[in-house]
C-alpha cells in the first residue's frame, strides 16, 4: 500500500460514538470554553496588534513546537492503546498509555520551564494584555493536561488489573476521547499564541 | 495501524512546516503573510485528530459536525480577527 492510499483509506466504519456519552458532553463544554477564550484573544489582539506582536517575540516558539510534537505523539500512542485493547491485549494497552503519559509529563515539565523563565524575567499576567492571555490560556490548558493524565492513569490501572477486554473497553475509549480533545485544543492554541502575527 | 502512523508523521511534518514558515516570514518582516498557511495547517491537523484519532468520521448523528464545526468556526473567526487590523 503506498502512502497516499494509506492516508486516504478509512480507518474502519465505526458508526457509534466512541466512549461514554457523558464524557462527550463534557468535551463539548470544554471546547466551548476554549473557543470563547481563543476568540477573546484574537479580537483583543485586533485592538492591540503592535503590543501583541512585540510581546510574542518574547516567547520560545521552539519550546511550543516541541510541546506540540509531544501532544501529537501522545495522541498517537493513545490511538495505539485503543487498538491494542480492541484486540484484547491489556498489557500492550497499558504500555502505550504509559508512553502517552510520559509525553504528557514531558509537556508539563517543558511548560513549567517556559513559565519559570517568564516569571524570572519579571513577566506576569499583569504585564500586559498579551501576557494575561498567554499565561491564562497556557495555565488553563496545563490543568487540562494534568486532568487528562489522571484519567489516562486511572484507565491504565484498570487495564493493568484486567478490567477491560476486546468486548468491553468503553472506559479506554472515554479516556482516549478526552486526551484527543486536549491535543485538539493545543493544535489551535499553539499557532494562535506562538505563531500567528 | 500503518495509517495511524502515517497520519502521526503528517501531523509532525505540518507542525514543523508551519513553525518554520512563520519564523521565516517574521524574520523577513512579513507580518500577516503566513496566517492563511498556518490556519490551513491547523485545520488539516484538527481534522485528522477529529476524524481519525477520535474516530468520529463515520459516526451517526451530529457529533462529528459539532466538533468539526467548532474547529471551522474558531479558525474562521481567528482568520477574520487577524485581518481586521493588518499591519
Amino acid at each position: 500500500m503506498n502512502i497516499a492510499v494509506a492516508l486516504l483509506a478509512p480507518q474502519g466504519r465505526r458508526r457509534d460514538l466512541p466512549g461514554d456519552l457523558a464524557m462527550w458532553f463534557f468535551i463539548f463544554a470544554e471546547l466551548l470554553v476554549f473557543g470563547v477564550l481563543f476568540l477573546a484573544y484574537a479580537f483583543a489582539r485586533a485592538r492591540n496588534v503592535e503590543l501583541f506582536n512585540a510581546s510574542q517575540l518574547e516567547l520560545d516558539r521552539i519550546s511550543g513546537a516541541i510541546n506540540t510534537a509531544l501532544l501529537i505523539t501522545s495522541s498517537y500512542f493513545v490511538v495505539r492503546a485503543v487498538d491494542r485493547i480492541r484486540h484484547g491485549a491489556s498489557r500492550a494497552c497499558v504500555h502505550w498509555l504509559a508512553a502517552a503519559m510520559a509525553c504528557g509529563g514531558a509537556f508539563l515539565v517543558l511548560k513549567l520551564v517556559e513559565f519559570g523563565a517568564k516569571f524570572d524575567a519579571g513577566i506576569t499576567m499583569s504585564t500586559n494584555t498579551f501576557f494575561m492571555f498567554y499565561i491564562g490560556l497556557g495555565f488553563f490548558h496545563f490543568m487540562h493536561v494534568v486532568l487528562g493524565m489522571v484519567i489516562l492513569g486511572a484507565v491504565a490501572l484498570k487495564a493493568w488489573q484486567g478490567g477491560y477486554s476486546a468486548a468491553d473497553h468503553t472506559g479506554v475509549e472515554t479516556g482516549a476521547s478526552y486526551w484527543h480533545m486536549v491535543d485538539l485544543v493545543w493544535i489551535v492554541l499553539f499557532p494562535l499564541v506562538y505563531v500567528l502575527r | 495501524m500503518k495509517q495511524a502512523t502515517l497520519l502521526w508523521l503528517l501531523l509532525l511534518a505540518l507542525t514543523t512546516l508551519t513553525t518554520q514558515a512563520a519564523t521565516l516570514s517574521a524574520a523577513a518582516g512579513l507580518t500577516g503573510s503566513a496566517v492563511p498557511l498556518v490556519l490551513l495547517a491547523a485545520l488539516i491537523k484538527g481534522r485528522v485528530v477529529i476524524d481519525r484519532f477520535m474516530v468520529l468520521q463515520h459516526v451517526d448523528g451530529p457529533w462529528r459536525w459539532i466538533v468539526l464545526g467548532w474547529l471551522l468556526l474558531v479558525l474562521g473567526l481567528i482568520g477574520y480577527a487577524f485581518n481586521l487590523n493588518p499591519t
